[in-house]
Parts: C-alpha cells; structure tokens; sequence
C-alpha cells in the first residue's frame, strides 16, 4: 500500500519538484504552505508521513509538531530543510520528528526515506549524523541521566558511517549486522537525541522554546 | 496603579450616594468618608464642590463638568486655607491650562499635537501667580513654575527621545540592508548573470548554483566571510568541495563534526581531500561524493567516499596510481596518514587522518 503523504513547505516551485519526483511512490493527500494551513490539514486528513519544511512563513516546523502530536500520534514527521544551522534541525528532531534530509536529497532518496519513516524507523542525513557525534561528543556530558546522554561505541560507529555516506545495508554488511539492527541502533540514537539533557541539545532547544 | 473602581451606591444613599460608592470602592467605614467631605464642605464650601464632581463623574462620565467641579473645588479648598484670590486664580489657572493641554493631546504619542491654548492658560496662571508679591504665591511660584515647566517640556522632550530613537533604528536597517545589497550583488546578482549566460550547459548551471548554494548558507547560517577558506578547516573543505563541484560537474554532500583552526598541516589535508574528491568526480562515474570532517581533541580524519567504479589497487592504471601516491605522500609529510580503501564495482573511500598533537 502508497504511503500517505501531506506536504508542508511555503515555496511552490519546490513543492512541484518534490511532486515530480516522488510521482507514484507515494500518494500525496495534502499540500499545505504555512503552519496555520498544515495543523488542520493533517489533523483531517490523517496522513502517515508529514514532509515538513523547517521554516514557514508563520513560524517554523515544530509548531507544526507540537500542534498535532496529542490528537494524531500516529503521524510521522520527516523534515526537510535548506537549512544547515544545528538549532533549526535539533528543535524540529526534539519536537518529534522522526528524521531529517536536506533539500537536495534526489526522489529515489527521499521515496525511501519516507518508506522509513512511516515504518516507524529513523532517517539521518550525513549532515544529521555529523551534528549528532558533536553534540555528543564524550566528555562534556552534564545531564543526570548518563544513558540519555552518552552513546554506545556502537551508535556512534554507526553515525559515523552515515555521516560518511553509507547507507544502512552498506553499513550492516561492513559492521556483519543486520540491517534491522542498524535501524534499531539509528532508533535508539534519535531517542537519546529527543530526551537528553545533554547541554548543546538544551541549548538550542530553549533558544526555541521547546523546554 | 489604578484608580479603584467607584460607582454612587443606590443603597446607602443620603443624597446621591457618592460618599458610600466611594467607601465601598476604598473599603472604609461610610461614615468617616461622610466626615470627610463634611470637613471639606465647611472649607469654603469645597466637598460641596467634590461632591457634585463625583456625582458628575458617576452618573454621565461628564470630563469636562467634572474637571471644571474639582478644579473649583480645589480653589475653593486653597481659598479657605488662606490663599489670596489673586494666587487661587493663579493655580487654578495653571491647573485649567494643564487639563487642557493634556487632554487635547499633549500625550506620550508622537503625532499628537501641543495645545497652544492650554499652554497659554497655565502661563497666564504662572504670570498671575509670580505678580502675587505675597508671601504664599512667593512660596508656591517657584514649585509652579517648574512643574509647569516639567509639564510642558516633558511631552516635547519624550517626544524628542522616540524621534531620536526611531531615526538610530532607521538608519541601523538602512545599513544592514546595504550590506545585504553589497553581499547580494556581488555574490548572487552575479552568479545569477552567470547563469543566464550558461543557460544551454546544464552541468554548469547546476555546479554555479551550487557553489552559490554553499557560499551564501556559509553566510547565513554559519556566518563566514564569503570566500574565506582560511576561516576553518570547514570552511577551507567548503570551499575545496565548491571547486570539485564546479570543475567536475559532480555534487559533493558534506558533513562535519567539530571543526578547527587552518595549520599548515591542516592545509595539506584540506589538498589531499581535494585530490581525493577530485579522483572520484573523474574516475568513480558517479555524481555525488560524501565527504565528512570529524575534528575531534585526539585529530581531525576527513572521510571521501564515492559509490562509483573502484578500482584494484594492484591493477591500476600508472597515472590513477600516481594521484593516490600523492595523496599518500602529502598526508605523510604532514605526519598525517592516508588510507585507500577500493575494490572494483565497490566505490571507493579514502581516509585522511592527522594526529593533533602533530600540530
């Protein structure tokens, strides 16, 4: 079964492009170009997959999360974004967001990425995984819970690889694992990243509000 | 702070049921308030005066009337302690024109208007009062005067402030947009010139769009100079992946974790890593590369990866051996090591790694 997948970004001429390029991987039941038009939007029609945009013209992607999350659980948020700076992308991850790819991402790329989302796994970008290694880079650990703020050998061998540029089923063949564990490794990373106290993380979630 | 809420009580009323509104809104005993006004009234007839004020004010919400009562009520309270009627007239004067000025504008808005009228009356009060020559409106002058002086000077000088303050911010937006406009015309004006001319190449247009991509989010986001590769090493793997991309037609994702400062051997492997994206756009047939900066306490290690041709290291062509020597060699004399990992149909991914201390 098509995928159910709601658009929210403010620029037309990419929301095009997106729609070409995904063409029949997924099915496409909503499109909307601000905050105020995607709340009700996807609270109506239901979606599995959100592709959020960062930056709207009303405010930016986690509004969108935060608004929606308590009355539809069920829908997963991938974010899209131009952007580069650390604290757009970790205040939409820590709202929920399940994942995050940058705009250049090719369709292929992207049809697979929500394919992952909507099964309930977590997508990085390289950009993602580069971020994620530095804000928890050993050491400068402050938060009380250490299992929240630490990551494994392992994850982080993992993050690295996709930072990298491998991607899951390279990953698992050169560490001898499955790909599902590879997921599961990615899962567990995107959690620590959306329930730490670790400072970077904090910080550029108060700069948004978040906590 | 407010004024209590005060409405005449239909209750308690004697005559009009302004003295038990009043102890309703303050919470007092009715009875003191009673006295109160009844004192006033035996001041020259002042709580008579308060009196129909507040009434005035309770049952039409009449300014004018009311202000006018209290105004009268205040002369006459000044005139029972003993003020000549020249310096009553005087203050009441002063107190009339202040009304005035404030009501008919003379706010804290910019736009509203001075009243000249106003003015001109608490001047003539202040006039009236400083010609007294007795001993009370010689006491009283000089305080009128300045408060007439803060009252009308006040507005104008607040008004002064915002004006100053709303230019300051003005010319600050006029500024940054110039600069904006400098920064926009010498970078994207001109590449988007570029690419008007190169319309018919698409290869071209893309590596120009993309370099103009990586430039202005370099600016934006991460707030390096335009082309500044000696910013950081980031920002020097940027600009090397910039070049790559535009040469080569091919587009190069790049990831970091940490960063630091450019150092002599820290130029060598920003090279490296270049001659390393620069073999994979010519020889791996692909059109992305990976390329991931990890700058950690330990060393920095710069990753290039392509999912392209590979190659057997044993088998390759004397030129391609060449280019992955020198690669090999320069991160050597930086102290640096250089790892090639390739097998045919396989990509390819060479590591660039530095020790810190080396530094």
């Amino acid at each position: 079964m098509k995928r159910r997948v709601v658009l929210v970004d403010d620029h037309t001429l990419f929301l095009a492009g997106v729609r070409a390029e995904l063409g029949d991987a997924v099915e496409i039941v909503g499109e909307a170009g601000s905050v105020a038009e995607a709340v009700p939007l996807i609270k109506e029609v239901d979606p599995d997959v959100v592709l959020l945009d960062v930056h709207l013209p009303d405010g930016s992607g986690d509004a969108v999360i935060n608004a929606v999350a308590d009355d539809r659980p069920g829908v997963r948020f991938l974010a899209l974004s131009v952007s580069d700076a650390a604290e757009d992308v970790i205040a939409v991850i820590r709202a929920g967001a399940r994942g995050y790819v940058t705009k250049t991402i090719s369709g292929e790329d992207l049809a697979a990425a929500i394919e992952r989302v909507a099964s309930g796994d977590a997508v990085f970008s390289p950009r993602l995984a580069g971020f994620v290694l530095d804000a928890f880079r050993a050491g400068d650990r402050i938060g009380p819970d250490e299992a929240l703020d630490e990551l494994t050998p392992r994850e982080r061998e993992v993050l690295q690889l996709i930072a990298r540029g491998y991607m899951y089923k390279e990953i698992a063949a050169r560490l001898h694992l499955s790909v599902k564990t590879i997921e599961s490794h990615v899962s567990s990373v995107l959690r620590k990243l959306q329930l730490s106290t670790r400072h970077e993380l904090t910080r550029w979630a108060t700069q948004h509000r978040l906590v | 702070m407010r004024f209590p809420a005060f409405a005449r009580s239909a209750d308690e009323r004697v005559v009009a049921g302004v003295c038990a509104g009043i102890a309703e809104a303050l919470a007092v005993d009715v009875t003191l308030v009673r006295l109160v006004f009844a004192l006033l009234a035996l001041a020259g007839g002042a709580g008579i005066l308060l009196y129909l004020a507040l009434w005035a004010h309770a049952s039409s919400e009449r300014r004018t009337l009311t202000a006018l009562l209290v105004i009268g009520a205040g002369a006459l309270l000044l005139h029972a302690v003993g003020l000549s009627t020249r310096s009553v007239a005087g203050i009441a004067l002063v107190a009339v024109g202040f009304a005035v000025a404030w009501r008919s504008g003379g706010s804290f808005r910019r736009d509203a208007p001075l009243s000249y009228g106003g003015l001109a009356l608490a001047a003539g009060g202040a006039v009236l009062l400083l010609q007294g020559g007795e001993p009370t409106g010689a006491v009283l002058a000089p305080g009128a005067i300045a408060g007439a002086l803060l009252l009308v000077a006040g507005p104008w000088l607040w008004r002064l402030a915002l004006e100053r303050d709303a230019e300051r911010a003005a010319r600050i937006r006029s500024e940054e947009r110039s600069e904006m406009a400098a920064r926009v015309h010498d970078s994207v004006l001109q590449t988007l010139a570029l690419i008007q001319r190169h319309a018919q190449e698409p290869r071209r247009v893309a590596s120009l769009a993309r370099r103009q991509e990586r430039e202005l989010r370099g600016w934006l986001y991460e707030e390096q100079p335009l082309d500044d590769d000696e910013a950081s090493l980031f920002a020097a793997l940027s600009t090397a992946a910039a070049d790559v991309e535009e040469l080569h037609g091919v587009r190069v994702e790049l990831a970091h974790a940490g960063d630091g400062p450019v150092d002599a051997p820290a130029r060598a492997l920003v090279l490296a890593a270049r001659e390393a994206m620069t073999n994979a756009a010519k020889f791996a047939g692909v059109e992305e590369i990976d390329v991931y900066l990890e700058a950690t306490d330990d060393g920095i290690s710069v990753f290039v990866r392509d999912r392209g041709a590979g190659f057997d290291r044993a088998a390759v062509p004397a030129d391609r051996r060449g280019l992955a020597e020198s690669i090999e060699q320069r991160l050597a004399r930086a102290g640096g090591r250089a790892t090639i990992t390739s097998a045919p149909g396989q990509g390819t991914e060479v590591e660039l790694t530095l020790a810190r201390s080396s530094a």
